[in-house]
């Protein structure tokens, strides 16, 4: 997904020296570019996530937060991949240089698979409810990875579907499932991308503002799917020791609801 | 439609008239004075003596409002007052004021949310048709932006607003609070240069400043025990003037960037800074550099509009007035707590 | 028959090489080490132990790191080999770094890693004359299949703190192979955040 650039950006100094392959620019946050690219040979792609000097603070501040948020990044990645968590794994860290290269993970954007999932039933003519095993499994692998992230101490701080990727499978593993052969569309591992808002945290209140960031997303951007949310919740329940105290606390979150102001 | 507007939520009583015309023409400020309560150096404001300020100048300032206006009673349509937020207290006195014009002239009342205020007052004063709003001032910080018939708040100040923590530096430092005490703090910090590593806390769309407070108010004690500190980064011998400029540089920096967030969350370039401290130029300065690196751009009122004035209240009241809102005697209490989001904006679709 | 290899590694600038050779039997160790040691100009090579060499891609990890901070001018190390070195471990602590992943006596199997700058220019064959002149072993191609019959798990565990991955084959890592690779994976992440974990 590339996208159209009207003003001229910042490529990380990195980009400037020879590759095989041209960056190609995959997406741009408030906070940071996303770059395809290559680490070490052009055989091996790499996403390089750059942070650009912000023009509004001061230098002094800008290089401190920068360095700061790069190595944070790094870290929790590192300590999710450790315990076991689906998240790319760290390349490369420049943070005076303000980048790191991860893993590139090859696949879709759960917004995208579940809009195009979506749309394909529609076509077909297949009525809400009705044969929804694979979207039950989806949802099942969301609540495991994200109760596998909660478990380890880490809180997301911005979960969406659009942090959320499913994993093509490499064309080695072929394996027996392949239903109707043609749209496995939902198929695939959850892999938790972009920690760059994540924190060490065991809080209640923070992995139940989590869930319901989710919540709320899958409200806004898949309002179909959400009754299926709960299909989330319930694998996330049973997915570490403290789980069901945080959806006690979820319920609490919800009446609160300033967050659903936010995202509604 | 002519509406008269009273705003006393804090320490400054204003009091505005505002002329809506039929045909769509922006509106006509006739008149908008304040008072502001001053507090000594070193020194807060308490609710009491603000409430007894407000009860001794309201008066007067309705009859000079009206004057400068060259309004009669007859033509006001409706009083509207500040419902809330804001301290209890003052709100009480200026809503007492508000019911008693309206039952003397046997006019409408309408409640009015005072960050509400600020935003349509705003719009109208710089055209900006729906920018993110960013709302800053001693009692609040929000991030806003509007959707579907609600000021939808993005992002705020966890814990004390960006002026709170503004003001108590203020009287930490002793600096006078005549105009206000953001305003010097403001000057102050032009003459600094050093920046000092303060917390910076930014979590997600939210901010918070307590940590930040408590550091400067740590730093600053520091620097009065031991005045020949010198910063271990540039050697430079530390003052006052540091303080406030590294305190303005984060906090602000803080500010523009969840304010950036809620812009890109939303696919907006426009900014809009409504309250007190959006007066500070050099807030102001931050947003401009933020928003055209985002190819867009920034609106900002001056110390009429931007500081707490009776015109803004005038204003909201009047548009809610006329899309059919109205608030009967019986309802006209006011709140301390008054979310904007609880404001249904049935005046845009 | 030369099996060296020279890569331009990726993103960096292209007067910088990197020439690596992979030697098994090594029976001059401690006199490498010593010429090493004695900062005989001759010997400026990264020599490392291959085994704490899991793949080929930690070795070019440590390569281009050390690379791009000569570029950067950040070298925490005498020069750019011994950076390669240093940048294998998980943390700052240099000293220790040679006694773990440099040449010792007692190394056996090699690999060698030397790097061509525009100051200080090799070419493949000068670089590999060298080499076969100096060391009394016997060189393998660089490629996985030989690094994996070099490597010692149990002591790259061991370093890089690794010891409870892959023992839970339900945290997804199914087999040997896919064991490896996550291992690699964790090794890599540590070395481009060395000293920074806490």
């Amino acid at each position: 997904m590339t996208s159209i650039l009207q003003y001229p950006l910042p490529l990380p100094p990195i980009l400037a020296h020879p590759s095989s392959t041209a960056p190609l620019l995959i997406t741009q946050g408030a906070e940071a570019l996303l770059y395809k690219s290559t680490y070490l040979l052009p055989s091996l792609p790499c996403a390089l996530k750059y942070r650009p000097r912000k023009p509004y603070r001061h230098p002094t501040l800008d290089t401190r937060l920068t360095k700061h948020r790069i190595l944070s990044e790094a870290r929790l990645l590192l300590k999710c991949r450790k315990e076991g968590v689906p998240v790319p794994s760290v390349y490369a860290v420049d943070e005076g240089q303000g980048w790191l290269m991860l893993e590139w993970i090859e696949g879709e954007v759960v917004r995208v698979r579940l809009n195009e999932w979506l749309r394909w039933r529609r076509e077909k003519g297949t009525a809400e409810g009705e044969e929804e095993g694979e979207l039950r499994g989806l949802m099942e692998r969301i609540g495991e990875a994200v109760g596998m992230m909660h478990g380890v101490g880490v809180v997301h701080g911005d979960l969406t579907t659009s942090n959320l990727m499913l994993k093509s499978r490499e064309h080695a593993e072929v394996n027996d499932h392949a239903e109707g052969g043609e749209e496995n569309l939902l198929a695939g591992e959850v892999i938790i991308i972009d920690l760059g808002l994540a924190s060490v945290s065991r809080f209640e209140e923070d992995r139940a503002v989590d869930l319901y960031v989710l919540e709320r997303a899958f409200g806004s951007t898949h309002p179909r799917a959400e009754g299926l949310f709960e299909v989330v919740l319930e694998a996330y329940g049973k997915s570490f020791k403290g789980a069901p105290i945080v959806l006690k606390r979820l319920e609490d979150v919800r009446m609160r609801g300033r967050k659903r102001s936010m995202l509604g | 439609m002519i509406a008269l507007g009273l705003e006393g939520s804090a320490n400054k009583i204003g009091v505005g008239v505002i002329s809506h015309h039929a045909n769509g023409k922006a509106a006509s400020v006739l008149s908008n004075i304040r008072h502001t309560y001053v507090s000594p150096p070193g020194e807060g404001f308490l609710p009491k003596d603000v409430a007894k300020h407000h009860r001794i100048w309201v008066v007067t300032l309705v009859k000079e409002a009206m004057a400068v206006a060259g309004v009669t009673i007859a033509d006001i349509g409706c009083i509207c007052y500040t419902k809330g937020p804001g301290m209890g207290a003052p709100l009480q006195s200026v809503a007492v004021a508000a019911r008693m014009l309206s039952l003397l002239w046997d006019k409408d009342l309408v409640g009015v949310n005072h960050c509400v205020g600020h935003i349509e007052m705003g719009r109208e004063i710089t055209g900006a048709h729906n920018p993110v709003v960013l709302y800053v001032s001693g009692g609040n910080t929000q991030v806003i932006a509007y959707a579907e018939q609600r000021y939808r708040i993005f992002g705020e100040a966890l814990d004390i607003a960006v002026g709170n923590c503004l003001d108590r530096f203020a009287r930490t430092l002793q600096i006078s609070n005549d105009p206000a005490p953001g305003y010097n703090i403001e000057q102050l910090a032009k003459k600094g240069k050093v920046l000092l590593d303060l917390p910076y806390a930014v979590k997600g769309m939210d901010c918070s400043f307590a940590g930040i407070l408590t550091t400067i108010d740590i730093l600053a004690a520091e620097l009065k025990a031991n005045p020949e500190q010198r910063d271990p980064l540039s050697g430079e011998l530390i003052t006052t003037a540091d303080l406030c400029f590294s305190l303005q540089e984060t906090v602000y920096a803080m500010l523009v960037e969840i304010t950036e967030r809620a812009m890109a969350h939303v696919g907006s370039n426009q900014v809009l800074i409504v309250g007190g401290v959006g007066c500070n130029e050099r807030l102001q300065e931050m947003m401009d550099l933020m928003a055209r690196d985002r190819g867009g751009s920034v609106f900002a009122t001056d110390e009429r509009y931007c500081i707490d004035n009776g015109i803004m209240i005038a204003h909201a009241g009047l548009i809610a007035y006329e899309a059919g809102f109205k608030t009967p005697l019986e309802e006209s209490t006011c709140t301390q707590r008054f979310r904007t989001d609880e404001v249904l904006v049935s005046w845009r679709d | 028959m030369s099996v060296l290899q020279t890569i331009s590694l990726e993103h960096l600038p292209a007067d910088y090489v990197v020439h690596i050779a992979v030697y098994r039997e090594v029976k001059n160790s401690s006199s490498l080490q010593e010429q090493l040691l004695a900062g005989n100009t001759e010997f400026e090579y990264a020599l490392i132990d291959a085994s704490v060499i899991i793949s080929k891609i930690q070795a070019m990890s440590a390569a281009y790191r050390a690379v791009n901070d000569l570029v950067e001018n950040r070298l925490r190390s005498r020069n750019v080999h011994s950076e390669i070195v240093f940048s294998l471990s998980p943390n700052n602590n240099i000293a220790e770094t040679f006694r773990r992943f440099g040449i010792t006596p007692t190394t056996t199997n090699l690999l060698v890693i030397k790097v061509s700058t525009p100051s200080q220019p090799f070419s493949a064959d000068a670089v590999q004359e060298h080499l076969t002149k100096s060391i009394d072993g016997t060189q393998a191609e660089f490629n996985d299949n030989v690094i994996a019959g070099m490597t010692d798990l149990a002591r790259i565990r061991k370093i890089y703190k690794l010891n409870t991955v892959g023992s839970k084959p339900e945290k997804g890592v199914a087999n040997a192979k896919a064991e490896r690779r996550e291992l690699e994976m964790l090794i890599i992440s540590s070395m481009a955040l060395r000293g920074a974990t806490n």
